[in-house]
């Protein structure tokens, strides 16, 4: 039998809800009359259970698992990962840091633009848009290391 | 009638003052930048700039966000035309006949159709969303708990039925949606709910930071920069006017979208998009010269450009009178207007008359900025699309990342938002559309009390649903779409199917 996409996206939401479900036990379902903080919540999982089956068991007109095309997952996987340090970073090395450091990055390392370019435009930006959140928006913005 | 045109009159004073113009021109400048660039939708660019309206009052927020909407729609055909990349997906349906004239030299004639299209669709539908709403909200004045989940139900069947991708697809990304949206502490017991100790969860999980992750985020990390070209012709100020010829095969196509459109733009899903993929339909069914269709029809311009404008405008009309969204981008527009403290629904018109008139009035003179900005300047907002990708997606991670945080000052929401945006990736590797997900989000939190109030009141008899008749008739109308969804399910080629792949670019 050939594996299907909907193989995988129907069995995946299967699994979710059913663990989902698991998490959700300590949540009272209580009664029609009075319905109780479970009651919606089990009533979706069981819907998103019974769907998913639905698409396990139509699955056979997907295309195969093995025509998705992953050819961007690298690209994808090197910017999840800049935005995560980014993020990890951001109240504690402040606005101007982060967010210079992220554009250079991104530019830089993983789009493989001039080092000089990149580096002029992620201080640019940074710059610019502190002025514009900060200054004409008043949005106050974490300072981080260099109280900014 | 004299009533609706004094009320319009009150709206028109507050849509003429200085800064209401300023922010409806920020929001249809922003709106057509947004339309034009491809890798950021309506909805990515309005959720990424809310937290810039948090220091405005509700009505100058809202009207700039709006405009953002409705501007993405007229921004969203210029790269359709001239690069045959859709920069918006309402404008997919653009893209073939809208290329097929620039390719014959006919780009400048191809803009100007569907800049005047757009406009002429998106102030008919102001027109009837002027005359609906007012009676519509005074008519849902009469609704109770049964009756609002009735409502909620059928909006999510209609979501269903309508939707491009598949009845079981479209289901199973709005019942993730409800899910997502039970976390938090339960407003009637006081319960936890999926919050793991996190305090921040306690509150749910934010609209802004799923659905910048999911359209933002998702969609840049989707769109490899290499796979992104900069080349681009400009057409000059002179070859924008249409022929005598083209102005009366546009005609028609016109009027025909705007009807079509504000009426399928009512409905939930995904409106605009729709109603331009029917509006190419009906064009190429009524042509004398259908063959024409993909070599560069006129009215194959008009009228999808037309439609997908009146739509949008038609989104608002459940929206203001109801409170309910129909679509994920009228759900961010409901919830900027909660975090400015306006309610949307029934009371609204009677309760904010400034800011509901207010924001009527500044779409009548937001479609004709938006016609004064994108004629004579299409050459200047061409060369945004000459920016190369790869310094273009930084910049919107960075506003991702800001406008998310800057909601609730919460590194937890950008930490939602990074994980949103992987799973908007994946799910659009597996053909999933994240709009119904957000939808489901949003509502969830309405549908949980409405539900649980009806119950309480008819001391756990279900009955009450069918036994009001406002509520049986909502649900009537949801079980006969849900059926005639079912059973499309084992019929193979219908207007879904043609839908969705045009919505991969392919011709129909």
């Amino acid at each position: 039998m050939t594996l299907r996409r909907d193989h995988v996206a129907g069995a995946a939401f299967v699994v979710i809800g059913a663990l989902t479900l698991a998490l959700s036990g300590d949540l009272p379902f209580g009664t029609l009359a009075s319905p109780g903080a479970g009651m919606l919540p089990t009533l979706v999982i069981a819907l998103m259970m019974a769907i998913g089956l639905v698409l396990f068991m139509l699955a056979g007109t997907s295309p195969p698992l093995a025509t998705i095309e992953w050819a961007d997952l690298a690209h994808a996987a090197r910017v999840v990962a800049v935005t995560a340090a980014a993020i990890a970073l951001y109240t504690s090395l402040g606005f101007l840091l982060t967010i210079a450091l992220i554009l250079f990055v991104l530019t830089f390392a993983v789009e493989r633009k001039p080092i000089l370019h990149a580096a002029a435009f992620s201080i640019c930006v940074a710059v610019l848009a502190y002025t514009f959140f900060n200054m004409l928006l008043k949005a106050p913005l974490p300072r981080g290391l260099l109280w900014l | 009638m004299e009533a609706t045109l004094d009320s319009l009159a009150l709206g028109f004073s507050v849509a003429f003052r200085p800064d209401v113009l300023l922010y409806a021109f920020l929001g249809c400048l922003v709106g057509t930048l947004v339309g034009m660039l491809p890798g950021i939708g309506p909805l990515a660019g309005i959720s990424i700039l809310l937290p810039a309206t948090f220091g405005l009052d509700a009505t100058k927020a809202i009207v700039m966000l709006a405009g953002i909407y409705y501007g993405s729609q007229y921004g969203g055909s210029t790269t359709s035309i001239l690069m045959r990349i859709p920069g918006e997906a309402a404008s997919v349906m653009t893209c073939i006949d809208g290329y097929a004239m620039a390719r014959k030299g006919r780009a400048g004639a191809a803009l100007c159709i569907a800049a005047v299209g757009s406009f002429v669709a998106g102030t008919f539908g102001v027109v009837l969303l002027t005359v609906v709403v007012a009676p519509l909200a005074g008519f849902a004045l009469r609704f109770g708990p049964p009756e609002y989940t009735a409502l909620l139900v059928l909006g999510l069947v209609f979501l269903a039925y309508m939707s491009a991708t598949s009845l079981v697809r479209t289901m199973l990304m709005a019942a993730t949606g409800l899910l997502l949206g039970c976390i938090g502490i339960d407003v009637m017991t006081g319960h936890f709910r999926y919050s793991f100790d996190i305090k921040e969860l306690g509150d749910g999980l934010g609209i802004v930071p799923v659905a910048v992750g999911l359209f933002g985020l998702g969609e840049i990390l989707s769109t490899p920069a290499k796979t992104m070209t900069g080349v681009v012709a400009s057409p000059r100020l002179a070859e924008l006017l249409p022929n005598r010829q083209e102005w009366r095969e546009a005609a028609m196509p016109m009027a025909r979208g705007s009807v079509l459109g504000f009426i399928v733009g009512i409905v939930p899903g995904s409106a605009h998009i729709i109603a331009s993929f029917l509006s190419y339909a009906v064009e190429k069914r009524v042509s004398a010269k259908p063959e024409e269709f993909g070599q560069g029809a006129v009215a194959g311009v008009a009228g999808p450009e037309s439609a997908n404008n009146a739509a949008s405008t038609g989104a608002f009309v459940p929206m203001l009178a109801l409170g309910l969204p129909t679509g994920p981008v009228t759900a961010v527009l409901m919830a900027a207007l909660l975090i400015h403290g306006v309610p949307p629904g029934p009371q609204l018109v009677s309760e904010h008359p400034q800011v509901f008139w207010g924001f009527i009035a500044s779409m009548y003179v937001g479609n004709l900025m938006l016609l004064a900005l994108n004629l004579p300047l299409v050459g200047l907002f061409v060369s945004v699309l000459r920016i190369p990708y790869a310094y273009l997606y930084p910049l919107i991670i960075m506003f991702c990342i800001v406008g998310v945080y800057e909601v609730s000052h919460s590194i937890v929401d950008v930490w939602i938002m990074l994980i949103m945006g992987v799973v908007g990736y994946l799910l659009r590797k597996f053909d999933f559309d994240p709009a119904p997900l957000v939808l489901g989000l949003v509502i969830a939190p309405l549908l949980e009390m409405s539900l649980r109030q009806s119950l309480i009141m008819s001391g756990g008899n279900w009955l009450i649903f069918v036994q009001r008749p406002i509520a049986a008739v909502l649900l009537g109308i949801g079980a006969l779409l849900l059926a005639l969804a079912a059973a499309s399910l084992f019929k193979r080629g219908d207007w879904r199917g043609r839908l969705a792949v045009a919505e991969g670019g392919e011709k129909p």
